[in-house]
């Protein structure tokens, strides 16, 4: 099932009457989310994925804009005719009914033509238990259950009416690293296997760029930039992005193009064709730094990390934004023992310049904007 | 659109974080739309209910209590009957003969009850707590007058104090097991239930050692399980750190148990006031309605006996009055404590 | 205490052994004496510790037979005949059984009568205040209206009032304006005529008192400890308000449900002020106001037949026993939770 969002605004009064301050919690958002496919809605907190997750499912009703599941018109649907499935952060599973009464007590509600028989509603909970692998644990309470396994019921619950849309809000916030690792690889499986328009709302930017097909990138209410994960992560549209995607996070520094050269500080490192003299953001993904005898950017050591693969070369530079400049590099190169400096040469494709008041990419050379929602 | 877009002042998101927004706009924005009329359709029996008897009886009875004479015989008068406005009732219940026994007798057994039945409750709650072997058997037992009638068990306690026969020529035939059990210490026979000849005026001390000791007794059941479950939240290393310094257990009580204890302490005193100035069913249980020995009928009457006597006459202005006096005896009394048990209090 | 006893016991002993093991090094003769001191010290702890505990059991045992003994003196002069019971040296254990008592006292007080009336007050005042007691409770947890906490606030302020100060006007009301001198009726108002005689009826025991605002906030505190998300969870999967009540939230909040129902049957049990004031009828009686004007004087002496009365008394404890017997967990919790009395 296509979900198409139409600039769905969401804006929440204050309760403090005397301020009259409002709340924007999600902003003009217009997006098509293709039928079939895994989109995370990427975020930090307060950035309105959650809104938008409760808004697709009919919780909350948007203030303004519109929501369609395929060509049908949903935006003034309650919640149970929507055809959604949602599983909270937190699972919201009844703590006094077993498993099996768990998953069966959606089907329980439904009414007129859908309603089932107490045959058809157990092989539904089987077929949905059997997804999700829990089919052995259909007897037990939910106290009984490991945090992943209360997961899967949860997912099972919400999957048992097959819904047309799957929703998930922070599904692996509660589980422990090596779960998270188990679960989403699991999450993914069952979007395959059952072809359902799933939609998860994730903080962890490593989650999100695991599984999705899509990722959505918000701040404050703003959508950001929307495409495939690999994109969206060679090509930031602004600072924002460059900064929430990447572990280790990007290098910002403070830079100015001056003749069509970038300087970082008394470093002239890299040719910019196309850019008009200012001062700029630059961002260099950690991978981007090639370390060479005569390199232009000129840092001072403070530390080599060996990671096995690779090494991780830590050092500062008065041009920097950040407390330090962490670069990645191959495990072959071979730091000089005692070096006070290390000098790098930098991968024009790696390197990002941000306008400095609108925080906006600017490309040059022959960088040049990819749009890759329409690919899909 | 536009326009509500710009009043909009993104700063506010810098400061407050997701869950802060969620708990306070999200969740009841769900109920908005469909919930408008629920909540108030859902409350409307208990709102109405409340509305007449609760909420129009606050203030009917302070009109009453200032009305003078109001009487309901007269108030429902077809045309009704004008009362005039002033504080003749207050002065006639306070002048009244009868409401000087009543408030001396509530006091009384407040000041006499509340803290007998807390200090011999405090002690049994710790003695229970220090025992494991047939601990649950024995806090059971000393539950067991809660789930009592207080009417049904009051006639017990009559029964077991009275004495069977003429007390004052000594034509008895049993002097009661009370009387019994103490003279097997050695004691003389008491006419605890007054039913010989009995000299009014005269204070009744042995009725109120009766009512006392039912009092207590029904009050301790209520104060022990506040206490010992009190005590038994009580973090343990408390005890194993004075263990540790070699603390006595006199100590332990005064300086470990009783601070730890404060709040429940307060808590028992308290309602045990609030509930002893409302003493009324108890007193009835022993000495039946007429609040007294057979011979001294009212002599141990109560603000709320006082109150209850008033209804059957339509002397609703003088019950009124009573009530609000009553109120505000137990609210002053209720301020003081809380007072106190700030200052003492350790939390 | 005991288990902290067996505590200090092992850390004595592991003091000793600590002791021994630095002692040994320095002098093997200082090792005994600290040995023997240690071991008299403890033998002395030992005494102190059995003695303070004989003097709780004895203590505590003295204290539970005193407050059992009304209980055992109620049963045993229920039994007992007239002449028994007024020996002059009463007997501690009776003579002869005559159970015949609590047959007599059965019907001096007419207690199949009262039972009836009580019981049926009971079930059907409880029903009613818990149905409202729970779809309140639920408002206030749950829904989301104008002027909720408001009426909040009000309805846990009038908690601080004395129920007498409502009882005066509840008396004027039943009796002036739905009673017998009812207002309505000369003045020839058809609604208030409509309404009928409350005087002596069944309602009038029921009615006024079917809202109870502590249990309200009670349920109410139950409630709000339910996630909200089971609750959006139900709405996705489009169960109704009144279905998630039944389904979800009963049963998570059913020991307090418990806890309320016992102690609203307890209440009208026990309940005697309001009845004796305006349903003091023999048709209305209830238990208490009924056990309490029975008369058990006995005709051929003109003396007080005790044991038939403790009989009837017996009777009517009886049931309050059983349910506390069975349902002694509930009671107990629910009065320290409600931290209510009587």
């Amino acid at each position: 099932m296509k979900v198409e969002l139409q600039n769905l605004t969401k804006i929440f009064p204050s309760r403090n009457k005397k301020s009259g301050e409002q709340v924007v919690a999600v902003n003009n958002f217009t997006f098509a989310i293709p039928d079939g496919k895994l989109v995370g809605l990427l975020g930090p907190s307060g950035c309105g994925k959650s809104t938008t997750l409760y808004m697709i499912s009919g919780l909350q009703q948007p203030t303004a804009g519109k929501i369609f599941f395929g060509d049908e018109d949903v935006t003034e649907l309650s919640p149970e005719n929507r055809g959604i499935g949602l599983v909270f952060q937190n699972y919201a599973l009844y703590p006094h009914m077993t498993v099996k009464q768990n998953i069966l007590f959606p089907l329980q509600n439904l009414k007129g033509e859908d309603k089932m028989t107490k045959e058809e509603m157990l092989e539904a909970a089987y077929h949905a238990a059997k997804l999700v692998q829990i089919d052995e644990l259909m007897d037990r309470k939910p106290s009984e259950l490991s945090g992943g396994q209360q997961q899967r019921v949860a997912i099972a619950r919400a999957l048992v009416k097959m819904p047309r849309v799957l929703l998930l809000d922070e599904p692996l916030s509660n589980l422990d690293a090596r779960l998270r690792l188990q679960t989403r690889e699991e999450i993914r499986r069952i979007q395959k296997e059952t072809g359902i328009t799933t939609i998860f709302v994730t903080h962890d930017q490593e989650e999100a760029m695991s599984i999705s097909d899509v990722i959505v990138v918000m701040k404050l209410g703003v959508v950001q930039q929307i495409g495939k994960p690999q994109s969206v992560y060679d090509d930031p549209k602004n600072l924002f992005v460059a900064k929430f995607l990447g572990t280790p996070p990007i290098n910002v520094f403070d830079g100015r193009v001056e003749g069509g050269k970038l300087w970082l500080g008394e470093d002239c490192v890299l040719d910019v064709p196309g850019v008009e003299d200012k001062p700029v953001h630059v961002g260099i993904r950690p991978e981007g730094f090639v370390p060479v005898d005569d390199g232009a950017l000129v840092c001072k050591l403070s530390n080599v990390e060996v990671m096995g693969r690779d090494v991780s070369i830590v050092s500062t530079h008065a041009a920097s934004a950040n407390p330090v400049v962490r670069s990645i590099v191959d495990a072959d190169y071979n730091i000089k023992v005692g070096a006070e400096s290390v000098a790098f040469a930098l991968k024009p494709h790696k390197v990002f310049l941000f306008d400095k008041e609108t925080e906006e990419r600017i490309y040059f050379g022959n960088q040049k904007p990819s749009d890759n929602v329409e690919e899909n | 659109m536009a326009e509500v877009l710009k009043k909009v002042k993104h700063g506010v998101w810098d400061v407050f974080c997701v869950e802060w927004i969620w708990k306070r706009f999200c969740v009841d924005n769900v109920y908005k739309k469909f919930d408008k009329w629920k909540g108030w359709l859902y409350l409307s029996p208990a709102i109405i209910l409340l509305l007449i008897f609760t909420v129009w009886p606050i203030f009917n009875t302070v009109r009453m209590a200032f009305l003078e004479d109001y009487n309901s015989l007269l108030a429902n008068r077809p045309g009704g009957w004008e009362f005039e406005v002033g504080f003749g009732n207050f002065a006639k219940v306070v002048q009244y003969g009868e409401f000087t026994t009543c408030l001396t007798n509530t006091l009384l057994l407040c000041v006499l009850t509340v803290p007998l039945s807390t200090i011999l409750a405090l002690i049994i709650a710790v003695c229970l707590n220090s025992i494991k072997f047939l601990s649950r058997f024995i806090q059971t037992i000393f539950f067991l007058p809660y789930v009592t009638n207080s009417i049904a068990i009051g006639m017990v306690f009559a029964a077991m104090f009275s004495v069977v026969g003429n007390f004052d020529s000594g034509l008895v035939d049993t002097y009661g097991i009370i009387n019994n059990v103490l003279g097997w210490f050695g004691a003389d026979p008491i006419d605890w239930m007054g039913t010989g000849s009995y000299t009014i005026g005269e204070f009744p001390w042995p009725s109120y050692v009766v009512m006392v000791i039912y009092i207590v007794w029904n009050a301790l059941p209520f104060k022990i399980l506040i206490l010992l479950g009190g005590l038994q939240s009580v973090n343990k290393q408390y005890y194993e750190a004075a263990k540790v310094d070699g603390t006595s257990r006199t100590r332990v009580f005064t300086r470990i148990t009783v601070p730890l204890l404060s709040p429940m302490i307060a808590y028992v005193v308290i309602t045990g006031f609030i509930g002893g100035f409302k003493e009324y069913s108890s007193i009835v249980g022993v000495f039946g309605d007429g609040m007294g020995p057979i011979g001294d009928a009212g002599s141990l009457n109560t603000m709320v006996g006082f109150i209850y006597d008033a209804l059957p006459q339509q002397q609703l202005g003088r019950a009124s009055a009573a009530a609000l006096i009553l109120f505000g005896i137990i609210f002053i009394v209720t301020m003081i404590n809380l007072a106190v048990s700030k200052k003492k209090t350790h939390y | 205490m005991s288990e902290n006893n067996v505590n200090l016991q092992a850390e004595d002993i592991e003091v000793k052994a600590e002791a021994r093991e630095t002692t040994e090094v320095a002098s093997p003769t200082l090792n005994t004496m600290a040995e023997r001191d240690m071991a008299k010290i403890t033998a002395r702890q030992k005494v102190v510790k059995v003695l303070v505990k004989v003097a709780l059991y004895a203590f505590l045992l003295t204290m539970a037979l005193i407050v059992l003994f009304p209980f055992y003196w109620m049963l045993i002069s229920s039994v007992k005949s007239l002449e028994e019971y007024n020996l002059a040296a009463p007997t501690l254990f009776p003579q002869e059984f005559h159970f015949d008592n609590y047959t007599k006292g059965f019907e001096i007080a007419q207690l199949d009568v009262l039972f009836l009336n009580t019981v049926y007050v009971g079930i059907v005042s409880t029903a009613l205040s818990l149905v409202i007691t729970v779809i309140s409770a639920f408002a206030f947890a749950r829904l989301e209206f104008k002027g909720k906490n408001a009426l909040f606030a009000a309805l846990l302020a009038t908690m601080m009032i004395p129920g007498e100060l409502f009882t005066i006007t509840n008396y004027q009301t039943i009796n002036n304006f739905l009673g017998l001198n009812s207002l309505g009726r000369e003045l020839g108002s058809d609604f208030l005529k409509s309404i009928g005689n409350w005087s002596n009826t069944y309602t009038v025991l029921i009615i006024p008192f079917l809202v109870s605002v502590f249990y309200i906030y009670l349920l109410r505190q139950n409630f709000m400890q339910i996630p909200n998300e089971l609750y959006l969870a139900a709405k996705v999967d489009g169960t109704s308000d009144i279905k998630y009540l039944w389904k979800v939230m009963i049963p998570l909040a059913l020991p307090t449900i418990i806890s309320i129902t016992i102690l609203k049957m307890m209440g009208a049990w026990n309940s005697y002020v309001w009845p004796r004031l305006v349903a003091n009828d023999d048709a209305h009686k209830l238990i208490t106001n009924g056990l309490r004007s029975a008369s058990f004087v006995d005709e051929a002496t003109n003396m007080t037949h005790y044991p038939q009365q403790m009989a009837a008394v017996a009777i009517v404890s009886l049931p309050l026993f059983l349910v506390f017997l069975f349902l002694r967990k509930y009671i107990m919790k629910g009065v320290s939770r409600s931290g209510i009395k009587g």
